[in-house]
């Protein structure tokens, strides 16, 4: 890998890690849709930085569409039943999970292989994707499908802003 | 200057963990829904990384078809997220 595609990588990795710092952070919706749309140009640039050209394209637009989601201004806010006590404790399992994974990637012991693909990747993926894993993607298909029905048949309750707020 | 597997890696486990801090520590569930792409992106992350650099035996660029069904899922479930949440009414 050449320093072009390394400072690619670097950039577009910090890109996304100040992306989901702002999301984690921030609170309005519009906010939350510019911080997913930088973490949807942060993994693009390190697919596309990794010559995973195709993956890079497939993730910009699923994350800008999850970006136009979480930007709309009307879905409602619903409070967690769980404690303070109990979102620190998972705070802390993220924070242990992180050293977790760092240990292991740090101390592992990988294989070296020399990579044969192209910078693009479509006609392999395009392969495994509908011939290869077909179950796989056919999955992934009906996932998507139950998940636009029911979101589309949820979305049709319109619910009360007093609901939100427990003044019912 | 260059890209290892180890740096892959340590981004896919910075994602992953950001992910799962964010969806443990909002109080909107809504917003605590974000980390689920969050946590799908390091995850992606990991496969490509594999694939690029360690992929020794098994189908070519499979990290890759990984990533972009990961991608496509996150999708999904933002937008089952969203729709559960509800329309917010004006009253």
């Amino acid at each position: 890998m050449d320093s072009l595609h390394a400072i690619g990588f670097f950039v577009s990795a910090a890109l996304a890690g100040a992306g989901g710092l702002f999301l984690a952070f921030t609170d309005r919706h519009e906010r939350r849709g510019v911080a997913m749309g930088l973490i949807a140009l942060g993994m693009a640039g390190v697919y596309a930085s990794l010559s995973a050209g195709f993956a890079a394209i497939v993730v910009l637009i699923c994350y800008a569409g999850c970006a136009l989601l979480l930007a709309r201004p009307d879905y409602r806010t619903v409070e967690q039943a769980a404690g303070g006590l109990w979102r620190q404790a998972g705070a802390v399992g993220a924070a242990a999970l992180l050293g977790a994974l760092a240990y292991a990637a740090f101390r592992g012991n990988f294989a070296h292989a020399t990579f044969n693909g192209g910078p693009f990747g479509a006609e392999w993926v395009g392969r495994l994707l509908f011939a290869h894993d077909a179950m796989a993607t056919e999955a992934v298909g009906g996932l998507v499908l139950v998940a636009l029905v029911g979101a589309a048949a949820a979305w049709r309750r319109e619910r009360p802003r007093d609901e939100r707020e427990g003044r019912r | 200057m260059t890209v290892t597997l180890v740096s892959v890696l340590f981004v896919a486990a910075g994602l992953t963990a950001l992910g799962a801090f964010i969806a443990a520590w909002r109080r909107d569930l809504s917003a605590a829904l974000t980390g689920l792409p969050v946590m799908f992106a390091g995850a992606g992350v990991a496969f490509v990384g594999v694939a690029r650099f360690s992929a020794v035996s098994g189908a070519p660029l499979l990290g890759h078809e990984v990533a972009v069904l990961l991608a496509i899922a996150a999708l999904s479930a933002t937008g089952l997220g969203i729709g559960l949440a509800g329309r917010e009414g004006s009253r």
